[in-house]
């Protein structure tokens, strides 16, 4: 994660946004079947839990001692991530929303997504790993309006229709969280 | 305001103003906070000497540490000099506490160590007086660590008393019991925290309608069917399916129907399935055949069964609640499998769970409902099955169907005797 993007050509940048800015229109319009087209079949969404944790002596001084990795409590970690899903969950979630019985969404929550910071880190042209910031606000029917704010780290494969979403680990910035859920898609 | 006017005889008719008005909630403070057995904590999240995490008795920051000594220490988390936190981690393994303030340093037990500023001066403080106020009684049982501001409380494992019986049905189900995974997931919601306790206590009730956007009706019926709601002692409370005695291993044991159960592959229904042989030998007949729902400790300590995990209701407020959850896994299971079931917690609880985003909302609306004008003379209805409840054969307390709001009643006559108390001393 400390490494520069990739130099690429502002076509190849736009294409990566093209995906980017649709995933997030599909969303913020409740078309979460149609976002359901864009995952791989196989799909691993994660969210880690985030902690305040301890100073280890030895990283006192040094960069590490602010590192944001060491506060994740991921899906390789013994600790618990708030998601760990598949797409059968995320199924499950999208058909959700079409329930009239999903009474924290109903009437549903309006929503805006702004993404940026769009980063090609790694590519081998059939597989990248991608960098983007979100945010995104909330507002829910007789309950207080909020920001939700984070980052994505995505793995993107290279189909000849566009991209499709074969893993995305999504860091908030909150440790205790005041926000109403952190059961929408991200 | 007077508590005898808020909860009736039988605890049928219940106030609105039990969850909204501030002076109830300081009420609650003294006569239920500063005199329960509160939940710190779980053994297995201080192993070693110097571990801690950090812990709430009410809103009072708690540090729970394991001492040099092996022993189990609770302090109250604010410096004895200016009454800063010393500690600001969620969990580690340190030596020392110390203020950010004046750097006065505490021992992870709490005993105040150094003063930097004394060796200026020409007396020194008595520094044995002076440290982390210490939570007087601090007790665990099966691992779980309590801790009460009441010096004269009970023992422990009588203020438990035959929730014992049903919390064994599952804590010792597993040869070297129960594991805490991580930091607790904290969640800010604005209710009462007396309703996500009410709901953990015994409220099977709603699943079928708040969760019918993804609990299927013919799930709900099996738990209706096979569902027993039991009171020990008034606030204590379990909700448990009884499976047929000659019900297949797959439809009996923990955990199949959860995703560990679905997602997992045959390795960790195998593990599954040995974990349910060997409860008969562990646990007895009858609560190998039960597969539990929700449970309640009184005041604000939940387990959650079916999704495994444990829950505390923080209040902060009349109207805000800091919930916090664990996952929980047999502390033998492999690192592997641990990984797989934690996710039948995380998908469907806690702040991303797909059932508790229903329940945070009617919690949060509930405590706007209790905080309008103009319907003090329609308090809540909590008489549905009242009376119905009766002692059982083989399963100690009472016990009823699960549409009997016994559970409730039981708890609220308990926090009106509690707050009477209180009110009555002052």
């Amino acid at each position: 994660m400390s490494a520069q993007s990739l130099e690429i050509t502002p076509d190849e940048q736009r294409r990566l946004e093209r995906f980017y800015f649709y995933e997030a229109r599909l969303l913020d319009n409740r078309q979460y079947r149609q976002w359901l087209g864009l995952l791989s079949q196989d799909v691993r969404y994660v969210m880690p839990a985030r902690v305040n944790v301890q100073v280890p002596n030895r990283a006192r001084g040094q960069e590490d001692m602010l590192s944001v990795e060491r506060e994740l409590e991921g899906a390789d970690s013994m600790g618990c991530p708030h998601r760990e899903e598949n797409y059968t969950i995320l199924t499950l979630r999208a058909e959700r929303a079409y329930k009239i019985n999903s009474w924290s969404e109903q009437p549903p929550a309006r929503t805006r997504r702004i993404v940026g910071n769009i980063e090609l880190l790694v590519s081998d042209g059939q597989q990248s790993s991608v960098c983007s910031n979100f945010l995104l606000y909330y507002s829910r029917p007789g309950s207080e309006n909020v920001i939700y704010s984070g980052q994505r780290r995505d793995t993107l494969l290279s189909r000849p229709a566009g991209f499709l979403l074969a893993q995305r680990e999504v860091v908030l910035d909150y440790a205790t969280i005041e926000l109403p859920t952190l059961g929408l898609l991200f | 305001m007077r508590i005898r006017n808020l909860v009736n005889e039988d605890a049928s008719l219940i106030s609105r103003r039990c969850w909204s008005d501030p002076a109830v909630y300081a009420l609650e403070k003294r006569g239920i906070f500063g005199r329960s057995w509160l939940f710190l904590g779980h053994e297995s999240q201080i192993r070693s000497p110097g571990d801690f995490v950090q812990a709430y008795m009410c809103e009072t920051p708690i540090i729970l540490a394991r001492g040099l000594d092996g022993g189990i220490y609770a302090t109250i988390n604010s410096c004895t000099h200016r009454g800063l936190p010393v500690c600001r981690a969620d969990y580690g393994n340190t030596k020392r506490f110390v203020c950010p303030y004046h750097n006065w340093s505490y021992t992870v037990e709490g005993n105040l160590v150094t003063i930097p500023q004394e060796s200026e001066l020409s007396h020194q403080p008595d520094k044995s007086k002076l440290g982390l106020k210490r939570v007087p009684r601090v007790e665990s049982w099966r691992g779980l660590i309590f801790g009460s501001f009441d010096a004269s409380i009970i023992a422990l494992e009588d203020y438990l008393g035959d929730m014992r019986f049903y919390l064994d049905a599952f804590l010792d189900r597993f040869p070297s019991g129960i594991e805490f995974m991580g930091a607790p997931q904290r969640w800010m919601i604005n209710a009462n925290w007396k309703l996500p306790v009410e709901n953990q206590l015994g409220d099977v009730n709603h699943g079928a309608f708040l969760h019918s956007a993804i609990i299927p009706r013919e799930a709900q019926d099996t738990i209706e069917k096979l569902g027993y709601s039991v009171v020990t002692t008034p606030g204590h409370g379990a909700t448990f399916r009884l499976m047929p005695a000659d019900a297949p291993v797959d439809e009996v044991a923990w955990g199949m129907e959860g995703l560990g159960g679905i997602f997992g592959g045959e390795e960790v229904k195998n593990y599954l399935r040995e974990v349910q042989a060997q409860a008969s030998a562990r646990v007895g007949a009858l609560r190998a055949r039960m597969k539990g729902l929700t449970y309640g400790i009184y005041p604000n300590l939940s387990f959650l069964w079916s999704n495994t995990s444990f829950k505390v209701s923080h209040p902060r407020g009349p109207g805000k609640v800091e919930y916090w959850s664990w996952a929980v896994v047999p502390a033998d299971a492999p690192e592997h499998i641990k990984r797989v079931l934690r996710t039948n917690y995380s998908s469907f609880f806690g702040p991303a769970g797909i059932l508790e985003q229903e329940d945070a909302e009617v919690w949060s609306q509930q405590f706007l409902g209790s905080n309008i004008d103009f319907a003090d003379d329609r308090p809540y209805f909590y008489g549905l099955g009242l009376g119905e409840e009766k002692i059982h054969p083989e399963m100690p307390g009472l016990v009823s169907v699960t549409a009997n709001e016994f559970y409730a009643r039981h708890f609220f006559s308990r926090w009106r005797d509690d707050l009477l108390t209180v009110e009555d001393a002052l």
